[in-house]
């Protein structure tokens, strides 16, 4: 019993120094897309992927790749609508155009640090998802 | 302790094989509907399904449920908004309501509406822009045993704006059973014959039978990713014996003024072979043209050639062009 007691009493103490506090998240860098469906089909092998790229960059501001269909085109600023727990990145395209919310998540797959867009590019009815990865291997 | 575990193994065996009579020996009598050739744009139109129940109740006592009824037909018909379903029987007639998207049902965890689309697929049609509509009776009935009735259901709904060919999809079960996949009594479906939309919009969707040229999704703005087939095992054309298959395209604005035109054979325009005489290229039409920001791409026309151009392949193997209108609804 008081082996039990000794050990609630330890756990409660080692619980009370882990920091609840969350990390904020981080999702500046050049991103290239390794992954990309269309209404859940993977179109990856189909279309050369290789000039498919989003920067964001430290400054607040993003750019897209000519060549990557998005739902907006060119550059402007970016933030996270909550920096600890974000849900959605909201761009404000430089060309006066109204901000555009984007749902993503932020994974751990294989080691590497995975941004997740989901989006519509046209019809409402089509439904798209960028896997991204930091390109030179960063995390 | 393993005594209690030999009986427990009894117990099941014995609640299985009694499910089992069970089941076997209740159940719903096939389906059949009946579905008007055709309609025009707009119109309302009654779907009829006739269908029985043949309650066969092991030991007496009575089986309760409420009757559930769907149709599968063209998302483009906006039939939600529009559906309404109503039943006549024996044991009295009633009104039937959708079942709310946030129901599950519990078998497959999907909402009713998706878990029958899961279920029965889109039958003969070959595009698959198609939805599911599920209703149930707002009450339950009770059967006793040799019960047999037959009853109707009609389904009335508008039939959108588009000229189109389509089989619909038609669905009968019982609330209490769910869909499960391996039961064959409780849930009856079937698919109709050809059914045509005449008068509408646009050039003729046809869903059943194979076509030439397919373009996927159904329905896409110019920003969106499409995917063009050349399906060349429809019927023989001048391509048939070629090693290779290119895109010849056009992109027209709202006027109908040309935008631009692309035909020359090069690694961008080529078909990718994907068997059975099937070939598919994928293009971002804004980027695929590099239209001006405030332009749009309206409609799409198209053909698929040779390597040297010369031989082209149109709609329904004519020298009129395929045509894609860019269009969400």
């Amino acid at each position: 019993m008081l082996v039990l007691c000794w050990g609630i009493n330890s756990c409660k103490d080692e619980l009370g120094n882990i920091p609840t506090e969350e990390a904020e998240k981080d999702i500046t860098g050049n991103w290239k897309v390794t992954q990309l469906t269309r209404n859940g089909e993977n179109l990856s092998k189909r279309l050369k992927l290789e000039n498919f790229k989003i920067d964001f960059n430290a400054d607040g501001t993003y750019s897209i790749a000519d060549d990557l269909p998005f739902v907006v085109s060119g550059s402007g600023r970016y933030r996270l609508d909550d920096p600890q727990y974000p849900f959605s990145v909201v761009l404000s395209p430089t060309e006066g155009k109204e901000e555009v919310v984007l749902k993503f998540q932020f994974p751990v797959v294989n080691g590497k640090r995975q941004l997740s867009l989901v989006m519509s590019l046209g019809c409402s009815s089509n439904t798209y998802q960028y896997d991204c990865e930091r390109l030179n291997g960063g995390i | 302790m393993k005594k209690n575990t030999h009986y427990s193994t009894y117990i099941y065996w014995a609640m299985g094989l009694f499910l089992a009579i069970f089941l076997a020996q209740c159940g719903l009598k096939a389906i059949s509907v009946v579905v008007p050739t055709a309609a025009k744009a707009n119109q309302r139109v009654t779907f009829t399904m006739h269908c029985g129940a043949e309650p066969r109740i092991q030991g007496g006592g009575s089986y309760s449920t409420q009757l559930v009824a769907g149709i599968m037909v063209p998302k483009g018909w906006n039939a939600r908004k529009n559906l309404t379903m109503s039943f006549t029987s024996p044991k009295g007639n009633g009104t039937m309501r959708i079942i709310p998207d946030s129901e599950l049902e519990p078998v497959s965890g999907l909402s009713w509406h998706q878990a029958a689309k899961k279920m029965f697929g889109i039958g003969p049609n070959l595009v698959d822009d198609m939805e599911w509509i599920v209703f149930r009776s707002t009450q339950a009935y009770s059967f006793v045993n040799n019960e047999d009735i037959d009853f109707t259901v009609k389904a009335e709904c508008n039939v959108g704006t588009e000229n189109m060919l389509v089989s619909l999809g038609f669905y009968i079960g019982s609330s209490i059973e769910n869909l499960r996949p391996e039961d064959t009594d409780y849930k009856k479906f079937t698919f109709s014959n050809a059914f045509e939309v005449t008068d509408g919009e646009g050039d003729l969707i046809d869903f059943i039978n194979p076509q030439l040229g397919t373009v996927q999704p159904v329905k896409s703005l110019d920003n969106d990713i499409i995917t063009l087939t050349f399906d060349g095992g429809v019927t023989n054309t001048v391509l048939d014996h070629e090693s290779a298959v290119y895109l010849h395209v056009r992109a027209m604005d709202e006027s109908g003024k040309l935008i631009a035109e692309i035909k020359k054979q090069t690694a961008d325009t080529k078909l990718t072979d994907i068997g059975g005489k099937k070939y598919l290229i994928d293009i971002w039409p804004r980027g695929f043209f590099k239209v001006d920001k405030d332009r749009h791409i309206a409609r799409l026309e198209y053909f698929y050639t040779d390597i040297t151009g010369t031989k082209s392949v149109g709609y329904g193997n004519t020298d009129e062009p395929f045509k894609y209108t860019f269009r969400c609804e």
